[in-house]
């Protein structure tokens, strides 16, 4: 009995992951293969046709899609990191109010994102008209991305600085380092697998972008922000019978994701940094 | 426990026992209310997208067409669920898949075809036999209604599959006080207006037919256009709002000349025809070439800036009066027109007419109920509640003679030209709209917003005609598939 204990600890909560979880993804495998529609249901199978149209079809906007997807996560995480990581540098330094500054930061983290998004809608409005031109759209929604998630990410760097032994510092400075060779040579080695963890999140979320389109650009303008998660909602929900469609879209999204982060795991797998 | 903690937790307590508290009492309140109503055996579930949280009208037009249908009818408690239009086919599979759908909904002509095609709504022919012995103000059937509205609730076969509930066209709608202003020195704009028996200028009335062409129109709208000495616009002549859903405004120009956007079975589109072309090219030289448009905002709506007074025409719904009045505050000095026959035309005014329906679902388990609430709201009594609340004219031909319809027009002159309108209209297109706009809109908007580039032949599309031709063929890939499942659903409920 005492064996079983912990598996029943962790039965309920197994049991929501694997009903909400896979086997909704499994369905939304077994869709794929058909010519589905949530209300009348498989109506015949299409085998890899949802797959076939999704990749080759000339009014399929699967590549489109991906590419501004693609630009989009580029733009998040090398925002994320570019703000991220010194707003938590500072923080670190604050003497005072370091809570005040990490509560404050970390607001729009909670902040609900069709809450955000419609305050940027018309603040984009105001600063230039940037939701207004194919070149400025998807650089505005980045902007929105990053902003929204620097406070989350600044806190997990935080935990990661905090985590870094003061010697290692003290070692440095003894050997002459400046405070930007400090930066290089400690700061960033020992923050590894904090730095891997935030992009993997951030690339992950950023691939899933979907609520600052449908509120702020439905897309456009000329499909500049159409992005994949924006393409398989409006088939799957808002088109009869496409069910199927998308969900080949979603599965092929899955596995674009899953090898980016893949490669990065293989490319930066965590490993010791500095022998102690 | 320190003081300070102590103190917070007694405040915790006493905050969460006064909040229960204050719910035992208003629960008690609330059954206290219904204590004396008496039970009714049969509950009708009835969906609906006019929201009383967005506008108060509502809440008045459904506590109305309520109290009136449920004196009617003691055994029947009508329940109104409000849903938003953008979340309606999405919540309703949902609620079908679900066991748990509405009895009755308002369904719009964007979606009612569909509906009927996956099998979720009821043919009413049935019923609608029955219903021909009631007496005339009471009956729903086809010859009670303007034929522009019984056109969205039927299939190829003749199944009726809704009852249309109001009757809504596209119109260009006019600013009386910039049009007065500039009547009185060109006799051009004079000429819109109505005249009276003695001869005098109406200005209160556009006639119907007062812009007599394109050209006409363009000439119109340079004149009302005014800009400062620096060249900026102070007041715009038209407005086109050129992102996402503006590209709507292509249909009922294209219907003007002699053009149509898709065919009526639904298996083709029409639009990069000539007629398609010269529309797109008259649209998009309003903006860039005779500059009586103001600049492309996203975040600006057309009704913003004609609510403002800063532009002296744009095009709106039929239904749209009621509501510049309310967000006006009281200002009702505009009118509405058809729109003029572009040069391919067949001389005739058009735009684009449709009827928003009642359907009946199809597992509804108390169909005799909900007939007979589709029945009362789309009587005569429905409509002359739904005049009185909302100010919308209705789709049967006995509300136009009615007393009530003509002192609404007096009240509010806006009204006068709306029933010609109506009946001017082509059937709006209705195959698949979200999958149609997802295809045709972007191509359309970059062809309003780049369209200077794209004639230098330096745009992101080679042509205005090959951009309206790659729509087209899209547009064709989502009418193949979309008939080619009907089929196959059809199949699989043992139809064909």
């Amino acid at each position: 009995m005492q064996k079983l204990l912990p598996y029943l600890y962790i039965a309920p909560a197994f049991a929501v992951t694997i009903v909400f979880s896979f086997v909704s993804m499994g369905i939304s495998l077994w869709a794929s293969f058909y010519h589905y529609d949530a209300f009348a249901g498989a109506a015949a199978f299409a085998g890899l046709d949802n797959y076939r149209r999704a990749l080759f079809a000339d009014d399929s906007y699967f590549w489109l899609s991906l590419k501004n997807t693609a630009f989009y996560v580029l733009m998040s995480v090398v925002g994320v990191l570019l703000t991220a990581l010194p707003l938590a540098l500072l923080c670190q330094k604050a003497k005072r109010f370091q809570a005040l500054f990490r509560t404050l930061y970390f607001l729009p983290s909670i902040t609900p994102g069709v809450v955000l998004a419609l305050v940027f809608y018309h603040l984009f409005g105001v600063w230039g008209q940037l939701l207004d031109n194919a070149w400025t759209a998807l650089p505005a929604l980045a902007v929105l991305g990053v902003w929204s998630g620097a406070g989350y990410n600044m806190v997990i760097f935080l935990a990661g600085l905090t985590e870094i032994p003061n010697h290692f510092y003290e070692a440095a400075e003894i050997d002459g380092a400046n405070k930007w060779q400090q930066f290089r040579h400690v700061t960033v080695p020992l923050l590894r697998n904090t730095l891997v963890f935030v992009s993997v999140m951030t690339i992950i979320g950023s691939f899933q972008v979907f609520t600052s389109v449908y509120i702020m650009t439905e897309g456009g303008p000329e499909r500049s922000t159409e992005v994949i998660a924006y393409t398989i909602f409006v088939n799957a929900f808002a088109i009869a019978g496409q069910m199927g469609y998308a969900s080949a879209l979603a599965w092929l999204l899955f596995a674009v994701v899953f090898v980016f982060v893949f490669v990065q795991m293989r490319v930066f797998r965590s490993r010791r940094i500095y022998d102690e | 426990m320190s003081p300070k903690r102590i103190l917070l937790t007694f405040f915790a307590v006493l905050l969460l026992t006064g909040v229960f508290l204050r719910a035992g009492l208003t629960r008690a309140l609330v059954d206290e209310l219904f204590a004396n109503e008496e039970e009714r055996p049969v509950t009708l579930r009835v969906w609906d997208w006019w929201s009383p949280s967005a506008n108060e009208e509502y809440g008045d037009y459904f506590a109305e067409i309520e109290r009136r249908f449920e004196a009617q009818n003691p055994d029947i408690d009508v329940v109104y669920q409000i849903v938003p239009f953008g979340n309606y086919v999405q919540k309703l599979s949902t609620a079908m898949v679900g066991n748990a759908p509405p009895d009755v909904f308002q369904s719009s002509v964007y979606w009612a075809e569909g509906f009927y095609q996956r099998g979720m709504l009821r043919p009413l022919n049935d019923l609608l036999e029955k219903n021909s012995a009631a007496a005339p103000a009471e009956q729903v059937t086809a010859e009670r209604f303007l034929p522009p509205a019984w056109r969205h609730n039927q299939a190829a076969d003749g199944t009726v599959f809704g009852i249309p509930q109001i009757i809504d066209a596209q119109c260009l709608i006019w600013n009386l006080d910039i049009l007065a202003a500039a009547a009185a020195t060109d006799e051009e704009i004079r000429a819109l207006f109505v005249r009276r028996a003695d001869g005098s200028v109406d200005y209160d009335h556009l006639r119907f037919d007062a812009v007599r062409s394109w050209e006409h129109f363009r000439r119109l709208t340079k004149k009302l256009t005014v800009r400062d000495a620096d060249g900026e616009l102070l007041q715009a002549g038209f407005v086109i709002h050129a992102y996402g859903g503006g590209a709507g405004m292509f249909s009922p120009w294209l219907a003007a000349n002699g053009g149509r956007y898709q065919d009526a079975a639904g298996t083709k589109a029409m639009f990069a025809s000539p007629e398609g072309v010269e529309t797109m090219r008259f649209m998009a030289q309003l903006y860039w070439q005779d500059e009586v448009c103001p600049p492309f905002r996203r975040q600006i709506s057309d009704t913003e800036l004609f609510q403002e007074g800063k532009v002296a025409c744009m095009v709106a719904g039929t239904w749209s009066g009621k509501d510049i009045m309310r967000n006006t505050l009281g200002w009702g000095h505009f009118a509405k027109t058809a729109f003029p026959p572009g040069p391919s035309g067949t001389g005739e005014h058009k735009t684009m007419t449709w009827g928003n329906m009642l359907v009946v679902t199809e597992r509804c388990q108390e169909v005799d109920a909900a007939w007979r609430y589709v029945q009362f709201v789309c009587s005569l009594e429905g409509n002359l509640i739904r005049s009185r609340t909302l100010g919308y004219n209705g789709p049967r031909r006995d509300f136009y003679e009615t007393e009530q319809w003509k002192k609404a027009m007096q009240e509010r002159p806006y009204l006068s030209n709306v029933k010609e309108i109506c009946l001017a209209g082509d059937k709006l297109r209705h195959t698949e709209i979200i999958a149609v706009n997802h295809q045709a809109n972007p191509v359309i908007e970059t062809l309003l917003l780049r369209f200077p580039e794209i004639e230098a032949g330096e745009g992101p599309q080679p042509s205005v005609e090959a951009a309206l031709r790659e729509a087209q063929r899209n547009v064709n890939g989502v009418f193949d598939r979309y008939n080619e499942q009907v089929r196959r659903w059809r199949a699989k409920r043992g139809e064909d």
